[in-house]
């Protein structure tokens, strides 16, 4: 009898992150969204380090999805803990164990299969983050923090790709950029006339 | 895209003092429907029934029984479909004043309040085991209160009422009556459905998307002028639910601005509160304090001297334990969370077949909000050294700090990449410019530290 007609259900807004709009769109739907788009979107997500991106992705699952309960685990929920792992790491800058758990368990290779050039994108962005930090840095770090395997592949990897120099000493110099050159910044809070009219005004106040 | 429906489940009416009513509102509402509407109603039953919409109108606004039986919601939820269903789906708009200038927010208030406790209520009961009678009940009607009929209360009555349109008109300073449909132009339907904008920023943070929340406001300026500020309680609401999103976004001094902001005014304004007000707004106001305590942690800053007092005195021990980082910071930030958050809504039913997968959505989001707290949890410890060098080998600091060097670099650039923040400048809550938030900055040269 009391029935609410959806006839003139508006269509759902698009949200502003292209990403997380998938997410949302299925929120209330799980049971219509396959598990691999789940996971490519969290992959995705991931991609983008570090930002809220992955964790707002997480948000969106419905906490079945994403927790395994105490006595119920299935396909989703494990590569979703599996993926909080390797986000963690990557948020964590912890980028020589991202990759030696990406290597750990042939799942990994499954859940970022769909993302074409996954591995690639996560050491570029790992080597621009890298250059935000530092003016010089030692091959034996760059070659465990990219993911790479020997002196050579580093080398080859920073001049080549990242332009960057390789001195006589096996040191890799960074160019100078906006953010490793450590200068002093300067932070100022700009206060305009009418909140100093408040702060007088409360001094007022109280003393009244 | 195919949604299922949210219907509200055709049950026996039971024996309530409601009955009459209600067959007069499904009477009422069946003529206007299938006969072609009022003008086929006699005079007579037309007052009457006027009546009848009016007390209706009041009731819809008047707060749930705390401990009303699971009976008295699903009636509850019936009489909203069937007055929203009345506003939205007469021929026409309905000729009705709301009850008073709070009304509309009240009855949004209460509507949202509603499914929330409901959610809340369902989900126990699915976890608990000892109620199979109320859990078969609940079972059966999975889309009472459902979150699906909710948001397409709210996003109808925002449509209905064209009241995105008026807003944008509002900004460029042209008339808003002038884009407001033959819905908007009325006081009932402008008021709902400005109203369920607020709701909506509330509804979408408890199921936890919280950018599309602060999305919801892009028509919404957050000033004096607001329509909400004449409602405390709405005002308070709007500026409780935009912080919190930002706080999940990473977003703290944001966060911290919006918090700040209601605390003072309501600090400011406490004395002509009158007290009833005053107390349901005094736990929220607790809230944000310990809310602002967190998003000081993640990022140290200047607070107004009152919230600073305040804080001080309600989390003083807390802050203390939550700025000095590590391990024995997580459990403090934990019980902050817990106690601050909104009672947050899983956007499925829960499964009555299997009691223990149904996460409660809190721990789900805690969880997810305590990855972030761990990556950072180092900061603080790091920064109170960073502070006393301007130049500083890698070994030896990591020695002071215990760890292995390599690590530590690990921790070196967590810190500098936090200290870039989205903040807010003048369009829309999302938007926002890339800005460094802190006055330490260093770089890594081989194996020392330069600041």
């Amino acid at each position: 009898m009391r029935t609410f007609s959806l006839s003139l259900l508006p269509h759902f807004p698009s949200t502003a992150k292209p990403l997380t709009t998938l997410v949302s769109s299925y929120q209330l739907n799980p049971d219509r969204i396959k598990d691999e788009v789940i996971t490519n979107i969290l992959v995705k997500a991931m991609t983008q380090f570090p930002s809220p991106q992955f964790d707002l992705s997480l948000h969106l699952l419905s906490p079945s999805q994403s927790n395994p309960g105490p006595n119920s685990t299935s396909d989703l929920t494990e590569a979703v803990a599996k993926l909080r792992v390797l986000n963690a790491q990557l948020e964590g800058a912890q980028y020589a164990r991202f990759w030696v758990t990406l290597d750990s368990d042939d799942i990994y290779a499954d859940l970022t299969t769909d993302i074409a050039g996954f591995e690639e994108m996560i050491r570029l962005r790992i080597a621009q983050l890298i250059s935000q930090a530092h003016r010089e840095v030692q091959t034996s770090v760059l070659e465990g923090w990219l993911g790479l395997d020997g002196e050579d592949e580093v080398n080859k990897f920073v001049i080549e790709t990242c332009g960057w120099k390789v001195g006589e000493d096996g040191l890799v110099q960074i160019p100078k950029n906006a953010d490793n050159e450590a200068k002093k910044t300067e932070i100022r809070e700009d206060v305009a006339v009418d909140m100093f009219g408040r702060v007088i005004k409360r001094a007022w106040e109280d003393s009244a | 895209m195919n949604y299922q429906s949210g219907m509200a489940p055709a049950r026996a009416i039971e024996d309530d003092s409601d009955v009459e009513e209600e067959a007069l509102v499904a009477d009422y509402r069946e003529q206007v429907q299938y006969e072609g509407g009022m003008e086929e109603l006699d005079q007579a039953s037309l007052a009457q029934q006027h009546d009848e919409i009016q007390s209706r109108l009041v009731q819809a606004a008047q707060p749930l029984d705390f401990q009303a039986t699971l009976e008295t919601k699903f009636q509850s939820y019936d009489n909203y479909c069937a007055l929203f269903h009345y506003i939205l789906n007469s021929e026409g708009p309905v000729d009705l004043e709301p009850p008073s200038y709070y009304w509309a927010w009240d009855v949004i208030d209460e509507f949202i309040y509603q499914f929330n406790t409901f959610s809340s209520y369902r989900a126990r009961i699915a976890r608990q085991t000892n109620n199979e009678e109320e859990a078969q009940i609940l079972r059966d009607n999975p889309n009472t209160w459902g979150c699906y009929s909710v948001l397409n209360v709210l996003y109808s009555l925002i449509q209905k009422s064209q009241i995105l349109e008026q807003l944008t008109a509002m900004r460029r300073n042209e008339d808003p009556m002038a884009v407001a449909g033959p819905y908007g132009t009325k006081n009932l339907y402008r008021m709902l459905g400005y109203f369920s904008i607020i709701g909506l920023l509330r509804v979408h943070c408890l199921l936890g998307d919280f950018s599309l929340a602060l999305k919801t406001l892009d028509d919404i300026e957050l000033n004096k002028k607001a329509m909400f500020a004449r409602v405390m309680a709405a005002h308070f609401t709007t500026y409780y639910y935009v912080g919190f999103s930002y706080m999940m976004m990473r977003r703290y001094a944001d966060a911290i601005r919006m918090f700040s902001h209601i605390l003072v005014y309501v600090s400011r304004t406490k004395n002509f509160q009158k007290n009833t007000q005053y107390d349901s707004i005094s736990k929220k106001n607790d809230q944000m304090l310990a809310l602002i305590a967190i998003c000081v942690a993640f990022h140290p800053t200047r607070l107004d001297d009152t919230i600073h007092t305040a804080l001080r005195e309600k989390y003083g021990d807390q802050l203390l334990k939550l700025q000095r980082g590590g391990p024995d910071s997580l459990p403090v930030f934990e019980e902050l969370f817990r106690h601050a958050c909104p009672k947050f809504i899983s956007p499925v039913p829960p499964d009555f077949d299997k009691p223990e997968a149904n996460i409660d959505p809190i721990d789900h989001h805690l969880s997810v909000f305590m990855e972030e707290v761990k990556t950072n949890m180092w900061s603080p410890t790091l920064k109170s050294y960073l502070r006393l060098y301007t130049t500083m080998d890698l070994k030896k600091l990591a020695g002071f700090l215990d760890v292995q060097p390599e690590e530590l670099r690990s921790w070196l650039l967590v810190n500098k990449q936090r200290t870039k923040q989205l903040r807010w400048t003048d369009n829309g809550l999302l938007e926002g410019e890339l800005v460094n938030i802190s006055d330490l900055d260093y770089a890594l040269q081989g194996v020392s530290l330069r600041r």
